[in-house]
């Protein structure tokens, strides 16, 4: 009963902000107000969450929080319900999205301390909608829920990348993530279609081999995999995932980091039961999956802006996850979602950290500031070890969890890719951590300060989690049922060994003596080339083209269509009868001898008629 | 609680005569505003505003004292009209009528208030606003055929006048094959627009009648009752020419395509509430009559025209769509995309299955919801930047803040995006044609969403988002007093029905219960 | 009195058909509106003098009666119509058909 309100609380109090603020002007326009209005509520969703999950972690079982209520009629009876549900799978992710949140939020408090009050006010009302909406999207009871919640943190994201308005890129980057997300969604809602046609509900919870024959698995877990591709930003959808960096650097850290674009690997966590029996499905999942993470550790690697390199980390990590979830473990790929929520999201602030000392994106205008921002720089570094999976980070015991069961699956080559993408993962981050901390400082850089307290303190914290998480493994193993200790095995050590490498590797190339002989021009012409074709350029072109080409061509061909001959034809008939009349009035010549004339014709007619007929 | 406030309340409004007062009330105004003085405009508005509050009370009292455990047609009355060819003024209610009322009622009061700024025969448009949506009533009350037809003209016709007296020209290049038409006719002003949509909706009227008499006949000359013609079993040789006759009667008013093309010109050249109310109300009095009158009378011509309907509803929503994005003006963009909405209402009315019939009348009353928002914020656009050009706009929200947010708003429902009425209504049509034989249906219907989500998010990027705007640009504003219910109360109820949308559709699962069977059973019996 | 019987009858129809032809070849060739009236005048005779016949050859006096009545009123047609034939000349200077041709589609 108490977990029932908790849960209740947990999913509502950001709801009850979100409806406030957008309602009730006078509140959202003092920033002040909405910020309080937001952490507050957020705040109260992570004790909730905490205490939910505490009760069914760490071999705790509480029973499952499952609330419903009849949503949509039909027929006479329920169609559809939305509620609460929490379960073990549910609840660690309810604390990581409800702590993320909270840390984002309290160091937008800093960062955005210098907009207009009443931006800042919209900005926190965007940020309720999107925990509500992600919380919604966790505790959903059923997949329907999940997908509701699912569209509507799509719209939290867009607002968010919108949030800058009012400049054209950032307008452009909002419609990109929109349209290419929905566009993937449409998997998610045929999905569902299927889903309820073959089993009559959106339960995930299908009776195996009764009602769900593999085909229809397939074709099921095909479609959201569809919408998974789009959401979690996998090749080639993953297009809209580097522009989205166009929202403040908060935005990216909580929504394009670490939780929304996550939901696609919790939507194949939450309906594993169904991916299990599509094994093709999740053979498609290992390839495309490593296939990303490796294609996207590449274009990284030569990328100068660092919340890009930040951006095609996420789409790489991301790969991973989905790779692992493709072997048949759900704990490896869940776990490293949670893992990576805590060290990409830190990665993220103290990138904003930087951003914001600097007033720039780009790794050109950083450099030398590990003397002026010492604090933050320390937790970029955890950041990227972290990221790295340095020895006993969390992203290590996730990592060398994901490589272990690729090894079991006996998917090798993908195996090789990832390994490579976790070298090369350690490579760019030395490069991002050498380029923007070490060096002769910019110009920028010179009038460079550390961020305030504000902003530090939830960095902090989720640098302990990037460096303790790692201890959660056991735990995510119970919730699966297998009692996994860590253990060494070579798979785990031949990775360790190529991060080291990519680390030194990283550590020499751009060490501080060597940027000053050659600056951060290290690109050569052939691998110019190499990096315009790795970079989503060609893929970009591809759909731009698609859309000028063929949308936009297809749309003013129709329209024209519409108006220059439907509508003509119809205005053809208007102008025929009107024509006509013009030729049949000049039968009204006005002349009274030719009226006569017609009566008389008439006259004769009528009397033939009657002498013939009579 | 809900259930048993209202069925405390129940018997106490069932001594009223609702049914009678909410297609009165108008009627009343309207009569009363010629004996008004033209000079005394606020006395013109208050009756207007007041009268569509009445109706709109009614229409949620009737909402309210309807027995949802009892179903069936509700609150009858009869009053003998012409007893020998058995026409009466027989008047009752069921589930779907209960939803449109409530959607009419939303509808016609916010117009009212938008109508606040009018600035010219203030009275005049008043008057023929209350008769039209005394018309729109009328309909969905109707238990007598000719009554329903009668009601249904009424709606129609004081349109020409709406649009050729008040309305807004546009220009259209001459272009095409068929170039030389514009030499004889003023394409795109506005007594053409008021003239095409007249003659061809008058046209699809001709049609209802033909299929109206032979029904009648067939029937034994002897009553114009629903209730006695839904007891006909029709002959398969008149429902199968009976039923198309009826469903491009109807359906030219639901916008079907190739009959749609009145619709763009008509919405884009009428003043704001009138288009509020015609793509709103009107265009759903189409759809109703396809579903009410062709589908539950004449089940087995429907079911053996089913896949026509379908798939025209399939060209209306793609081509719609893509109409839709290539539009500049900004009342063409919400005109064609309401031609593509109408396909979704028609496509689940094809489906003949019980979610496809639910969310066909939840989309009625989500796009209607939805449209008027729309042309609510278009006519306050236009008011104040006299262009609907969207090329030249670009940053109004700087200064229309709010404007850009109710814009937004109707967009994500336009899109479907979930939590608003669009995405229920949708989500149930596509699931319907899901279900049925044609299932890719639900495919072109799910693309059709998707181009939605292209040009209603790029017109509203091209219009609010981006620098601050020009220098002519400097009249525009955000809405003031009276402006503003229209925006509230349509927002809000998207927001609304959009969370809770068990609030009107359990209305219609009650009636589509009761009649889907009969078109369901029809088939069989068309197959022997 | 002669007695009208059929042969005589006869004869006088031939009168009358004549007439009316005469009258009717009037009206659809003169151009000039006088000479129309008096292709009226003749068919509207030719109507009287059938009537007057036919009265006489089955005895009744109906058919006398009616043709006093005819002749009044063909007396106030044409004084209508020279009315109009003046009206006509006042505004178009002219007595022609042609110049009266202003209900031509």
């Amino acid at each position: 009963m108490t977990h029932d309100l908790l849960a209740l609380l947990a999913l509502l109090s950001p709801l009850v902000a979100a409806v406030v603020l957008f309602i009730i002007a006078p509140l959202r326009v003092r920033g002040a107000v909405s910020a309080a209005l937001t952490i507050g509520a957020t705040s109260v969703s992570l004790v909730a969450s905490v205490l939910l999950a505490a009760a069914r972690m760490f071999g705790a079982t509480a029973p499952n929080v499952d609330l419903q209520l009849a949503w949509l009629p039909g027929g006479a009876q329920t169609l559809a319900t939305v509620g609460v549900y929490v379960d073990p799978v549910a609840a660690p992710m309810m604390v990581v999205v409800a702590l993320v949140a909270l840390c984002v939020q309290v160091y937008s408090v800093g960062y955005l301390g210098h907009e207009p009050s009443r931006d800042r006010g919209r900005y926190f009302a965007y940020h309720a909608l999107f925990a509500f909406s992600m919380l919604g999207l966790v505790m959903a009871p059923n997949l329907l829920q999940l997908f509701v919640c699912w569209e509507l943190v799509g719209l939290a994201s867009y607002l968010l990348i919108g949030y800058y308005w009012t400049k054209p890129s950032a307008g452009q980057a909002a419609l990109k993530a929109f349209w290419v997300t929905k566009f993937a969604d449409m998997g998610l809602m045929l999905g569902l279609m299927v889903l309820y046609v073959k089993t009559g509900g959106f339960d995930w919870n299908v009776p195996v081999g009764q009602a769900l024959m593999t085909a229809d698995a397939e074709t099921i877990a095909g479609l959201f995999f569809l919408a998974v591709v789009g959401k979690s930003a996998q090749f080639p959808m993953h297009i809209w995932l580097p522009d989205a960096m166009e929202g403040p650097t908060p935005v990216s850290a909580l929504l394009h980091a670490a939780t929304m674009v996550a939901a696609g690997v919790y939507l194949i966590v939450r309906a594993y039961p169904i991916f299990m029996l599509a094994p093709t499905v999740l053979t498609v999942m290992v390839y495309l999956g490593a296939f990303t993470a490796l294609f996207a550790a590449v274009v990284a690697v030569f990328q100068d802006d660092i919340k890009k390199v930040l951006a095609f980390s996420t789409c790489s990590q991301l790969g991973y996850m989905v790779a692992a979830l493709g072997t048949g473990s759900m704990v490896s790929g869940y776990f490293h979602l949670t893992t990576h929520a805590f060290f990409k999201a830190l990665l993220f602030l103290t990138a904003g950290s930087l951003i914001h000392a600097v007033h720039s994106n780009s790794l050109h205008d950083m450099g030398g500031l590990w003397a002026k921002m010492k604090p933050t720089g320390i937790l970029l570094i955890i950041g990227s070890l972290a990221l790295a999976g340095f020895p006993m980070t969390a992203g290590f015991f996730s990592k060398d969890l994901i490589l272990e069961e690729l090894l079991h699956a006996g998917h090798y080559l993908p195996l090789g890719a990832a390994i490579l993408a976790a070298g090369l993962t350690a490579f760019y981050m030395t490069r991002v951590v050498m380029l923007s901390l070490f060096g002769a400082p910019s110009e920028a850089a010179e009038h460079a300060h550390e961020s305030p307290a504000v902003m530090l303190a939830p960095m902090v914290l989720l640098a302990v989690l990037a460096l303790a998480g790692g201890l959660l493994h056991g735990d995510f193993a119970r919730m699966a049922g297998v009692e996994a200790a860590f253990h060494v095995t070579p798979v785990g050590v031949v990775a360790t060994l190529v991060g080291f490498s990519g680390i030194g590797l990283g550590l020499w190339r751009f060490s501080p003596g060597r940027r000053t002989a050659i600056g951060t021009q290290w690109v050569s012409a052939p691998m110019r080339l190499l990096t315009w074709l790795t970079a989503s350029k060609p893929v970009d072109v591809f759909f731009a083209g698609f859309y000028r080409q063929a949308m936009l061509r297809a749309a003013a061909g129709i329209a024209w269509f519409d108006r220059y001959i439907i509508d003509a034809l119809i205005n053809l008939s208007g102008w025929a009868v009107l024509r006509g009349a013009e030729r049949f009035r000049e039968l009204q010549t006005g002349q009274p001898t030719d009226y006569v004339y017609a009566v008389v014709g008439g006259l004769i007619v009528l009397t033939a008629m009657g002498v013939f007929t009579a | 609680m809900m259930h048993e406030l209202t069925a405390t309340l129940r018997p106490i409004l069932a001594t009223l005569p609702l049914l009678h007062i909410v297609v009165a009330a108008p009627f009343v105004g309207a009569m009363l505003l010629l004996f008004i003085n033209d000079s005394r405009p606020t006395t013109v508005r208050v009756i207007g505003v007041v009268a569509s509050a009445i109706s709109m009370v009614a229409s949620f009292a009737i909402a309210i004292a309807y027995d949802m455990a009892a179903g069936g047609v509700q609150m009858t009355s009869e009053l003998a009209l012409v007893p020998s060819l058995g026409i009466n003024l027989s008047l009752g209610v069921d589930g779907w009528g209960v939803s449109l009322l409530i959607l009419t009622g939303l509808i016609m009061f916010a117009g009212a208030w938008a109508s606040w700024t009018v600035k010219t025969r203030g009275r005049e448009f008043y008057l023929m606003l209350l008769v039209l949506v005394t018309g729109v009533f009328g309909v969905f009350v109707s238990l007598d055929l000719f009554v329903f037809f009668l009601f249904y003209e009424i709606a129609v016709l004081p349109m020409y006048l709406l649009i050729g007296i008040w309305g807004s020209s546009n220009k259209v290049a001459d272009a095409g094959p068929f170039k030389f038409i514009w030499k004889l006719l003023d394409i795109g002003g506005k007594e053409y627009a008021a003239m095409k949509l007249t003659l061809m909706l008058l046209i699809g009227s001709a049609l209802i009648v033909a299929a109206m008499a032979a029904m009648y006949i067939e029937a034994g000359s002897t009553s114009f009752d629903l209730r006695h013609l839904e007891k006909t079993r029709f002959s398969l040789g008149l429902q199968l020419w009976a039923f198309p006759a009826l469903w491009v009667g109807f359906g030219t008013l639901a916008g079907i395509w190739p009959f749609h093309t009145w619709s763009p010109d008509g919405h884009a050249s009428a003043p704001t509430a009138v288009s509020m109310l015609h793509a709103g109300v009107l265009m759903k009095l189409g759809a109703f009559g396809v579903m009410r009158i062709g589908m539950v009378l004449l089940p087995e011509g429907a079911r053996e025209w089913a896949w026509l309907v379908g798939g025209v509803a399939a060209i209306n929503i793609l081509y719609g769509a893509f109409a839709a994005m290539a539009q500049k003006d900004l009342k063409y963009i919400i005109a064609y995309s309401s031609v593509s909405h109408m396909g979704v209402v028609m496509l689940g009315a094809a489906t003949m299955t019980v979610n496809g019939w639910n969310g066909a009348v939840y989309q009625m009353f989500a796009h209607g919801l939805m449209t008027g928002l729309f042309f609510a914020l278009v006519g306050l656009i236009y008011e104040q930047a006299h262009s609907r050009w969207i090329p030249d706009f670009g940053g109004f929200a700087k200064k229309q803040p709010y404007i850009a947010a109710f814009f937004t708003l109707g967009c994500l429902s336009s899109l479907g995006l979930p939590g608003l009425a669009g995405f229920v209504a949708e989500w149930l049509v596509f699931l319907g044609a899901w279900q049925s034989p044609h299932a890719w249906w639900a495919i072109i219907g799910l693309l059709g969403a998707w181009i939605t989500a292209i040009y209603v998010l790029r017109a509203t990027r091209r219009i609010f988002w981006g620098p601050a705007p020009d220098e002519k640009w400097t009249d525009i504003r955000d809405p003031r007093g009276t402006e503003w219910v229209a925006l509230w109360m349509l927002g809000l109820a998207l927001v609304l029905f959009g969370a809770v949308p068990s609030l009107i559709l359990d209305f219609i699962d009650v009636t589509t219960v009761e009649t889907l069977p009969r078109v369901a059973n029809a088939a069989l019996e068309v197959l022997r | 009195m002669i007695p009208v019987n059929g042969e005589v009858l006869q004869l006088l129809l031939i009168l009358g058909a004549g007439l009316f032809a005469l009258g009717l070849y009037g009206v659809l060739t003169r151009k000039n509106t006088i000479g129309l009236l008096i292709g009226l005048e003749l068919m509207a005779n030719a109507v009287n003098l059938n009537l007057v016949a036919f009265g006489r050859y089955h005895g009744g006096t109906d058919g006398q009666v009616f043709t006093l009545f005819t002749i009044a009123l063909t007396v106030a047609e044409v004084a209508v119509g020279l009315a109009l034939v003046i009206l006509l000349h006042r505004s178009r200077r002219s007595t022609d058909l042609d110049a009266a041709a202003d209900l031509h589609g």
